[in-house]
């Protein structure tokens, strides 16, 4: 499971798909967390309070933070984090809609009007992509 | 000194407003009367020209305890410097306008209504007066804009002439825009032209929904359209005023034309060459349908407690689109 070492926190997979173990580390507050994904070239999340949430694929939040990085020019010492918004990035409403339109060819899928104005941080675009690549594939099946 | 009380009739028919007042190191605002009906004031700062570490310290001192919590939480320090223009630009302009006495930047009050959209909160002693100031204000990268206006909703968005679209622009148009727009943009074979004019239609659409202040999803930029309806550009001198006819802006509502779009106005302007600036305005409500008002402007480049300067005028400011009177 989790052990926490002076630098750097490493995370199961199976934590985030297991319900049990998602539940448990819940529980658990973890404070002044570090993690980094450093075989998968995840982007280092450094939070004050880490929040484990299921809904939160590891990888779309990943291509997501990518995605916003290309858009935004970020320098790679920005931190992103899931309650990242991106106003504080800098993004303006074109910046916005740009990254929603990339997110949108990226997991083909089809971002409403509406839903898109609500989309302020990272873990909102990451969620509602997982939303709606999950309806697209039950849609399909 | 009211800067149009300054401005001078060139024979040459070129007005040139050029005010510069140079305030001491005495931290005062020149103060300014409110804008007519159908008048607009457009204040701009370039952060490029605010270096002084003393002078952004002295704004940092005229923001709410919010206010300055949200600059320091921007990643880096331009960003941090944007965001602190930003908020020095609106308290400074509004509290140019010496409204109920208020006359200290750092006093103003800000809410936003329950669509999200920012205003001053008055405070006076009896209540019965309540002024009729709108503003409103956008950034871009390099260029942060504030404008006023009385008694009409206001919105604004600047944008760099160059600014990137990192997407392809009429895949772009395709999925945000309406089909008119689309089509329109698709006919452009220059994609330099392109870009420019998607560019131009993005900020007028920003301009209108921001003026509306009713939230993005009031008003879903796929459901109405702005049409520029270019005819050969004319400037003509009316009395002492040059008045640009560049072109009529209109925009249409496409889930219910019968709403009131014919009552918003708007300018569009090339800014110091770098940025266009669209400006969406009600218009004044004794102005019968149909009439066609100019929208008086009136310009500032400045730099708060530094120097303002007039640029409506002169070359700093080009009326591209809209019916303007400099």
């Amino acid at each position: 499971m989790a052990s926490v070492s002076t630098s750097c926190l490493r995370f199961q997979p199976l934590l985030w798909q297991s319900n049990n173990t998602c539940q448990a580390a819940q529980r658990t507050s973890l404070k002044l967390v570090s993690v980094s994904w450093a075989k998968s070239g995840f982007p280092s999340l450094r939070a004050t309070r880490f929040r484990v949430s299921c809904a939160a694929n590891p990888l779309t939040m990943q291509k997501v933070c990518d995605i916003v990085r290309k858009q935004l020019v970020l320098s790679p010492e920005t931190q992103l984090t899931p309650e990242t918004k991106f106003s504080e990035l800098g993004a303006d409403s074109l910046d916005t809609v740009e990254i929603v339109m990339g997110l949108e060819e990226e997991f083909d899928i089809n971002v409403e009007e509406e839903s898109s104005q609500n989309i302020t941080t990272v873990k909102d675009a990451a969620d509602l992509i997982d939303k709606l690549v999950q309806k697209k594939a039950e849609a399909g099946a | 000194m009211f800067p149009s009380l300054l401005r001078a009739y060139s024979p040459m028919k070129m007005r040139c407003c050029f005010q510069r007042s140079i305030c001491s190191a005495s931290s005062s605002l020149v103060p300014v009367q409110l804008p007519s009906p159908m008048e607009t004031h457009f204040w701009y700062v370039l952060p490029d020209q605010v270096k002084s570490v003393s002078l952004l310290n002295q704004y940092m001192g005229l923001l709410s305890p919010i206010e300055k919590e949200n600059v320091l939480s921007m990643p880096g320090h331009q960003l941090q410097k944007r965001a602190l223009l930003a908020r020095a630009l609106v308290r400074t302009t509004i509290a140019r306008y010496q409204i109920n006495g208020h006359v200290d930047p750092r006093s103003l009050k800000f809410k936003k209504n329950i669509h999200g959209k920012p205003e001053v909160v008055w405070q006076s002693e009896d209540g019965w007066c309540q002024p009729h100031l709108h503003f409103n204000i956008s950034h871009s990268s390099s260029m942060i804009a504030c404008g006023v206006t009385s008694n009409s909703r206001i919105g604004i968005d600047v944008e760099e002439k160059q600014r990137k679209i990192k997407n392809n622009v009429l895949a772009f148009a395709r999925r945000y825009f309406s089909l008119h727009e689309m089509e329109y943009l698709s006919s452009i074979s220059d994609s330099e032209v392109q870009h420019q004019e998607f560019i131009k239609l993005w900020t007028l659409k920003e301009a209108y929904v921001k003026a509306l202040g009713k939230g993005f999803s009031a008003a879903p930029f796929k459901t109405f359209t702005v049409q520029v309806k270019t005819d050969s550009k004319r400037s003509f001198v009316l009395a002492e005023d040059l008045v640009f006819e560049a072109s009529e802006i209109m925009v249409e509502s496409l889930n219910d034309p019968k709403s009131l779009t014919s009552s918003w106005q708007f300018a569009l302007l090339e800014l110091a060459g770098s940025h266009y600036a669209a400006i969406c305005m009600e218009k004044d409500k004794s102005i019968k349908v149909g009439m066609k008002v100019p929208v008086r402007l009136t310009a500032w480049k400045t730099i708060p407690f530094v120097e303002d300067e007039c640029v409506s005028g002169t070359d700093a400011v080009m009326p591209i689109g809209g019916l303007i009177k400099l």
